[in-house]
C-alpha cells in the first residue's frame, strides 16, 4: 500500500511511518498544510492519514481539495478532538473513517486496511491469508473450504490480527479494539487469552497453521512462519 | 424571622410604649387641668361664703345640693390652714329614683376645700366638698377615646406596613428567586429586576455583575479544561505510538515486559481520565444535539453482550427483566451511561455475586452485590470520589449523573443490604 501521513507532531508521524513501512508499505509524510496539498496534487495514495489541526491550515480543507478533485484516495481522519460534530463533519465531507488520538498503531493499521480493502476490491469482499479465507460481508471464515465457527469477538480479533500480521499487538490494543476504549478492567486480559486460545484451537482443528504467538507477555503476534 | 415581621414587632412595641406614655401624660395633664378647674369652682364658692358672712354677719344656710356639701365647724382661731384636698363625696339620692342600689346614697370621688371664716367673733372651719364624678367621667371618656385612637392607629400602621413593605420588598424577593435559579453551568442570564429603590437597584447590579463574572470564570475554566485535555491528547498519542513501536523490537526479558505492561496500563488510564474530563465538559456544555429515539431494551442487551465474558469470569449471576422502552436521547451518551453503570456493578462486585437489571416504562434499576456497606450517598456523584482500590477514573458516576440530567432523568443510589442499587428514573 502507499500511504500518506499528514501529521504535524513529529513523534507520532515517525511512529506511524515506521509501523507502516515495516509492514512493507510505502509511507510518505507531510508535516503541514502546504506540504500535504503539494503531495496530494502530485501523487495518489491508497490511504491518506489526515490530522485535522495542522500548521498553516485546516486538515478539513485538505479533505475538501481531495474531494473537489475527485481523487480516489481513501482518507482516514486522525484528530485529537473527539467531538461528534468534527466526526460527522469529516465523514460528511467524504472521509472514510475517523480515529481519535490517542490510538494504538495496530488499530490505525486495521482501520487503514479496512479502507484500502473497501477501495481496492470494489465491493469484492474476500480476504485471503494462506489457507484462511474470510468473507467480509457474510462474516464467515473458512480454512481450505472448511467453515470455522467463530464468535463475534473472535472474528473481530482474527481480522485485527491479519491486518497487523507480523506485528506484536499489545493486549491493551486488543482490549480496546474488542471492548471499546471505555473499558478499563485489567482482568480483560484474561478474556483476551481465552479468546486467542479458542481461535487458535478452532483454526488448527480446521487445518490451518498455528499463526498466533504470544509475545513476552505483552501481546500477541500473527505471523506466517 | 422575616425582616417585615421583625420590623413590625419592633414597630408595634415602640408604638405601644410611646402611646401608653403619651396616654399617661395626657391623663395626668387633663386631671391636673380639671382639678384646677374644680379648685377654681371651690374658690368661687369660698368667696361667696365669705362675702355672705361679711355682709350678713352670720353663716349662710347650708343646704344639700346634688354635687356640693358645705359644713361649718367652730374651731380654735388660727388652728386651721386653708387647703385643697381629695376626699370622698357621699351622694344622697331618693330611694325611688335608683331602685336596687345602695340605699341612701353612694360614695364618689370628691374634691374639697378647707377654709376659715370669722363671723361675729367666732372662728369657723369651713369644708366645701364637691363631687368630682363628672370630671372623672370626662377623664374616662378622654382616656377611652385615646386608647381607641391608639388601637386604630396600630391596626392601620400594621396593615399599611404589611402592604407597603411587602410591595417595597418585591424586587428583593425577585432578585432572590433569580439567584436561587442561578446555575453557573446554564447559558441563561439572570434577569434584570426593575426597581426604583436605589438599594435594590444596587443589589441587582451587584448580583448581575457577580453572576456574569461567575459564568465567565466558569466558562474560562471549562475552556481551559477542554484545551488542557486536548493538548494532553497529543503527548499521550505519542507515548502510545512509541510504546507500540517499542514492542516491535522484541527480545524483551520478563522484567522488561512487565515494565512495558505497566506503562501501557498507565497510559491507557491517563487516556481514559482525559477522555472522561473532555466528555464531562462536553456534556455540561450540552454540545450534543443529535437526539434520537433509542430502543433502550435493545441497547441494554447489546451492552450485556459486551460484558458477557466478564460476567462469566467473575462468576456473576445476571438476572434481568427488560420491558420495551423508547427514550429520546443521544445514543452515544446513553451507551456511556449504561456502560458506566454496568462496569461499576461489575467492578465493585464480589466473586460469585449477582447483578440484577430491571427496565420498566418508568425506570431502570441496576443492583449488585458487593461490599456489605452503604456508599456515601451524595459523595459518590462528586468528581474524583473513588472507593479505595478502585481502578476507575473517579468520574464515571459524575458523568452518568450529568448525562441523566441532560435528558431530565434522575440518577439515585441507595443501599439495601446486601444490594447496592442505582436507579435511573425517566422524565
Amino acid at each position: 500500500m502507499k500511504i500518506l501521513v499528514v501529521e504535524d507532531e513529529e513523534g507520532l508521524r515517525e511512529s506511524i511511518e515506521e509501523y507502516f513501512s515495516d509492514a512493507g508499505n510505502v509511507c510518505e509524510t507531510a508535516q503541514d498544510y502546504q506540504a500535504a496539498i503539494t503531495k496530494i496534487s502530485i501523487y495518489r495514495y491508497d490511504c491518506i492519514l489526515l490530522d485535522i489541526t495542522l500548521p498553516g491550515g485546516d486538515g478539513i480543507d485538505v479533505l475538501k481539495v481531495i474531494k473537489e478533485n475527485n481523487y480516489p484516495d481513501g482518507v482516514l481522519i486522525i484528530s485529537a478532538k473527539n467531538s461528534l460534530d468534527d466526526r460527522l463533519n469529516g465523514l460528511n465531507l467524504g472521509a472514510d473513517d475517523y480515529l481519535v488520538k490517542p490510538f494504538h498503531l495496530s488499530e490505525l493499521m486495521a482501520r487503514v486496511m479496512a479502507i484500502v480493502r473497501r477501495k481496492a476490491f470494489n465491493g469484492s469482499n474476500l480476504l485471503l491469508f494462506n489457507e484462511i479465507a474470510i468473507d467480509l460481508l457474510a462474516k464467515e471464515v473458512k480454512v481450505n473450504k472448511t467453515p470455522v465457527k467463530l464468535t463475534r469477538k473472535e472474528y473481530a480479533l482474527l481480522l485485527y490480527f491479519i491486518a497487523n500480521k507480523g506485528k506484536v499487538v499489545s493486549k491493551n490494543a486488543i482490549a480496546e479494539h474488542l471492548w471499546g476504549d471505555g473499558i478499563d478492567m485489567a482482568n480483560n486480559f484474561d478474556f483476551i487469552y481465552s479468546h486467542i486460545k479458542n481461535i487458535r484451537k478452532k483454526l488448527i482443528e480446521a487445518g490451518a497453521g498455528d499463526y498466533i504467538q504470544a509475545s513476552y507477555g505483552m501481546g500477541y503476534k500473527f505471523t506466517e512462519q | 424571622m422575616k425582616l417585615l415581621t421583625k420590623y413590625n414587632r419592633v414597630n408595634l412595641v415602640t408604638t405601644i410604649v410611646v402611646m401608653l406614655v403619651t396616654a399617661i401624660i395626657y391623663y395626668q395633664a387633663i386631671s391636673l387641668i380639671l382639678i384646677n378647674q374644680k379648685d377654681t369652682d371651690l374658690g368661687v364658692e369660698e368667696r361667696e361664703i365669705l362675702e355672705y358672712a361679711r355682709l350678713n354677719h352670720h353663716l349662710p344656710q347650708t343646704f344639700e345640693s346634688n354635687d356640693q356639701q358645705i359644713t361649718f365647724l367652730e374651731a380654735e382661731p388660727g388652728s386651721v390652714a386653708r387647703q385643697f384636698f381629695n376626699t370622698t363625696y357621699f351622694k344622697k339620692w331618693h330611694e325611688h329614683h335608683h331602685p336596687g342600689r345602695r340605699p341612701g346614697g353612694e360614695y364618689e370621688a370628691g374634691r374639697g376645700l378647707i377654709t376659715t371664716v370669722t363671723v361675729g367673733g367666732k372662728y369657723y372651719k369651713v369644708t366645701i366638698v364637691e363631687s368630682k364624678v363628672e370630671t372623672e367621667d370626662l377623664i374616662r371618656i378622654i382616656f377611652v377615646i385615646t386608647i381607641a385612637v391608639i388601637l386604630l392607629l396600630l391596626v392601620v400602621l400594621s396593615i399599611t406596613n404589611r402592604l407597603i413593605l411587602g410591595k417595597l420588598w418585591q424586587p428583593f424577593y425577585r432578585i432572590m428567586k433569580e439567584l436561587r435559579l442561578f446555575n453557573v453551568a446554564d447559558s441563561t442570564q439572570i434577569q434584570n429586576v426593575e426597581t426604583t429603590v436605589d438599594e435594590f437597584a444596587e443589589l441587582n447590579q451587584a448580583v448581575l455583575a457577580m453572576t456574569s463574572k461567575a459564568k465567565r470564570d466558569y466558562k474560562d475554566l471549562k475552556i481551559f479544561t477542554e484545551n488542557a485535555s486536548h493538548e494532553l491528547m497529543t503527548p499521550i498519542a505519542v507515548i502510545n505510538s512509541k510504546l507500540d513501536t517499542l514492542i516491535q523490537t522484541e527480545n524483551f526479558n520478563e522484567r522488561q515486559s512487565k515494565l512495558l505492561n505497566d506503562l501501557y496500563a498507565a497510559v491507557s488510564r491517563l487516556n481514559r481520565l482525559n477522555q472522561s474530563l473532555l466528555l464531562l465538559v462536553k456534556i455540561e456544555n450540552r454540545l450534543h444535539r443529535d437526539e434520537e429515539e433509542i430502543d433502550l431494551k435493545a441497547l441494554i442487551e447489546e451492552q450485556l453482550g459486551q460484558f458477557e465474558e466478564i460476567f462469566q469470569d467473575k462468576g456473576l449471576k445476571l438476572n434481568y427483566s427488560l420491558d420495551n422502552k423508547e427514550i429520546y436521547a443521544v445514543r452515544n451518551l446513553i451507551e456511556i451511561l449504561l456502560s458506566n453503570l454496568l462496569s461499576n456493578a461489575i467492578r465493585h462486585n464480589c466473586n460469585g455475586g449477582s447483578i440484577t437489571i430491571n427496565l420498566t416504562g418508568s425506570e431502570l434499576v441496576i443492583s449488585n452485590t458487593g461490599e456489605d456497606k452503604a456508599l456515601p450517598d451524595e459523595k459518590i456523584f462528586t468528581r474524583f470520589h473513588k472507593s479505595s482500590g478502585s481502578e476507575g477514573s473517579g468520574l464515571g458516576l459524575t458523568i452518568s449523573r450529568q448525562i441523566c440530567e441532560n435528558f431530565n432523568f434522575s440518577l439515585a443510589y441507595r443501599f439495601q443490604s446486601p444490594l447496592h442499587i442505582f436507579t435511573v428514573k425517566f422524565g
